[in-house]
């Protein structure tokens, strides 16, 4: 073996494996760099424990100035519209928003002394839908206390805004459950006041919300001739991180209550960046290979005397063909080893850029790359092999 | 192996000649194991081939050649690697030695294969063909005599039934072709082996069990 080396490496071009080593090397570390930050970022837009967590988006429709005047198509989802977003493969489940429709106003105070008054409005959603300890979370004809959920964005408008600038206490989510609220409801001839209890605060949803239930039977008993279609929607999906939410939200003109979709718009085009990178990767791997190629050939070229004569003085082709294969495959070995230390030193510099910015994140692993690493490895080693023995068998035959 | 049979066997080259008048071509030869051949032969007329056409190198004939029975066209790539690593050993009229080699390493190019002889044995054979002195000489630097007598060695060094000398002595003087005859006969004896000497003029004295003129 050693003399067949030393026989075969005449004629080895350094300069040119020196091309294809370095050309390889850029190419495959861009494959893997693309893949690992593709693997490494993703989590933060669509993960469960990601740090924004869109799994439940809530739609309306464009409000525009025709419909600010009563013109203009409807601001409403008919069921034909929600059966169809039901329909949608990432709808995992849909809810409506149903909006009170009679003039509600609520007076708060604690122990009885009244405090203060405003007129206000109630909606409720499927209970599934809702965030907080369901326990509390029912009403029954018959009950004097209504529960209900406020935004927990009232409750930090109240403490930081409002109480600091009127020297009014702090209060506290428990001590807001202490409030008691006496509920005037009027319409359809009736005057009527039912108790109501702060049970929670809902970071998800942003509105004044009451059972389900309560909301059907008064709008039943203060408004029954209104129309109830709802003007919101919440929807559960699957993956928030999927393209094809935008797209169908964008096609209808609906509107999302906030930015939580640009997750999914990022995602899509953090993919398509990390795609066209890991594809430019790619072509290079393939020019590359395509030098290496064209080495190995000039190379057996140069070398096909003394190639025939191994083979006619009782060397097999399979081990005439062995030098250039382990000479290749090695450079390829050489070259993923190189791409991987490359890859985990340039991790370690974007990762540590990362956690300044989502603290939160997670380690996450370079598993994938190291897959992919390995599987190119042994694709683009297999093709070398298997073209020089061809080359080989092709001397065989003269 | 224990015989090889030529037979109805020609150079496709040949083909269109009708006034082709040898021993072996278009004939039925057979060669045994463990006798010596004399293949005598003018220039073009297919001495070379024949060698090519016995060792696998080419398959441009007519006819067929087998090896104890067996068509040599049968034969796949793992058996011509076995053939010609244990049953034929050629020794080639342009020699085919590695240049950039030294003289041993030619040699130990080729045992590295079997294994078949010591290093030993194969200096021994280095000095009785007089060339002792040149084992760690590169090949390209040794006359196209010294030359000879390492191919010579390299033909040696691996287990054989019948060996093929195309021209072996081309270049030798009378006591270095005697020197070689020694060398050849005595581990073509030891193996039990068939020869096969080409030439085309000056021929290597040998007690020759049968002599063709091509």
């Amino acid at each position: 073996m050693r003399l067949v080396w030393k026989l075969l490496r005449r004629h080895i071009s350094l300069p040119q494996f020196a091309g294809f080593f370095f050309a390889n090397l850029l190419g495959m570390m861009i494959v893997l760099l693309s893949l690992q930050f593709y693997s490494d970022v993703k989590p933060v837009f669509s993960e469960e424990d990601g740090f924004i967590r869109p799994d439940y988006l809530i739609l309306s429709k464009r409000i525009s100035s025709l419909n600010a005047i009563g013109l203009g198509s409807v601001s409403t989802f008919s069921d034909k519209e929600m059966d169809e977003l039901r329909a949608q493969p990432f709808a995992k489940r849909v809810g409506a928003f149903t909006a009170s429709q009679y003039k509600v106003s609520c007076s708060m105070g604690i122990s009885g002394v009244a405090q203060f008054g405003t007129e206000m409005f109630f909606e409720s959603v499927p209970d599934a839908f809702v965030d907080v300890d369901l326990k509390k979370w029912h009403f029954r004809e018959g009950d004097d206390v209504v529960p209900i959920i406020l935004p927990r964005t009232y409750l930090a408008i109240y403490n930081f805004g409002f109480a600091q600038s009127q020297n009014l206490p702090k209060i506290s989510e428990g001590i807001v459950g202490m409030v008691e609220m006496t509920i005037a409801m009027r319409g359809n001839g009736r005057n009527e006041y039912i108790k109501g209890r702060v049970i929670g605060f809902s970071t998800r949803l942003n509105t004044i919300l009451v059972p389900e239930s309560f909301i059907r039977w008064s709008n039943a008993r203060y408004a029954p001739e209104a129309d109830i279609e709802p003007s919101r929607i919440i929807l559960e999906v699957g993956n928030p991180a999927d393209d094809a939410i935008v797209n169908y939200i964008n096609e209808k003109g609906y509107e999302m209550e906030d930015d939580k979709l640009d997750a999914g718009r990022m995602t899509f085009f953090l993919r398509l960046t990390a795609g066209i990178v890991m594809l430019v990767g790619l072509l290079i791997s393939l020019l590359s290979f395509y030098i290496l190629m064209l080495s190995i050939y000039l190379l057996v070229e140069k070398n096909t005397e003394k190639m025939r004569t191994l083979l006619l003085i009782g060397y097999s082709p399979a081990r005439v063909a062995l030098p250039y294969q382990l000479l290749t495959i090695g450079m390829n070995a050489a070259v993923l080893l190189l791409a991987m230390g490359g890859l985990c030193l340039l991790r370690s510099l974007y990762m540590e850029q990362l956690w300044r910015v989502f603290p939160k994140m997670s380690d996450g692993s370079i598993l994938p790359a190291v897959l992919l690493g390995i599987v190119l490895f042994a694709i683009v080693s297999i093709v070398n092999a298997i073209i020089i023995r061809h080359r080989i068998n092709q001397i065989w035959k003269n | 192996m224990n015989n090889i049979l030529l037979d109805n066997t020609l150079p496709q080259v040949f083909l269109q000649r009708t006034d082709i008048r040898s021993d072996i071509w278009r004939k039925q030869v057979t060669f045994e194991r463990g006798k010596t051949y004399l293949i005598e032969a003018a220039s073009g007329t297919g001495k070379s081939s024949l060698c090519s056409f016995i060792i696998g190198y080419r398959k441009d004939f007519d006819g067929s050649i087998r090896f104890d029975g067996k068509d040599s066209r049968g034969l796949k790539t793992a058996d011509w690697v076995k053939l010609r690593q244990h049953h034929i050993s050629m020794l080639f009229q342009e020699l085919r030695l590695f240049p950039e080699l030294t003289a041993m390493e030619n040699v130990e190019i080729k045992n590295s294969l079997t294994h078949f002889k010591l290093r030993k044995e194969i200096e021994g054979w280095f000095e009785a063909l007089g060339i002792a002195d040149k084992m760690q000489s590169p090949v390209r630097l040794m006359s196209f005599g010294q030359q000879q007598r390492v191919a010579m060695i390299r033909a040696l060094v691996q287990p054989f039934d019948f060996l093929l000398a195309d021209e072996p002595i081309s270049h030798l003087d009378e006591a270095n072709s005697r020197a070689m005859a020694d060398v050849l006969t005595g581990e073509a004896r030891r193996q039990g082996a068939g020869i096969i000497i080409t030439s085309i003029g000056k021929h290597m004295e040998l007690p020759y069990d049968k002599s063709f003129c091509l």
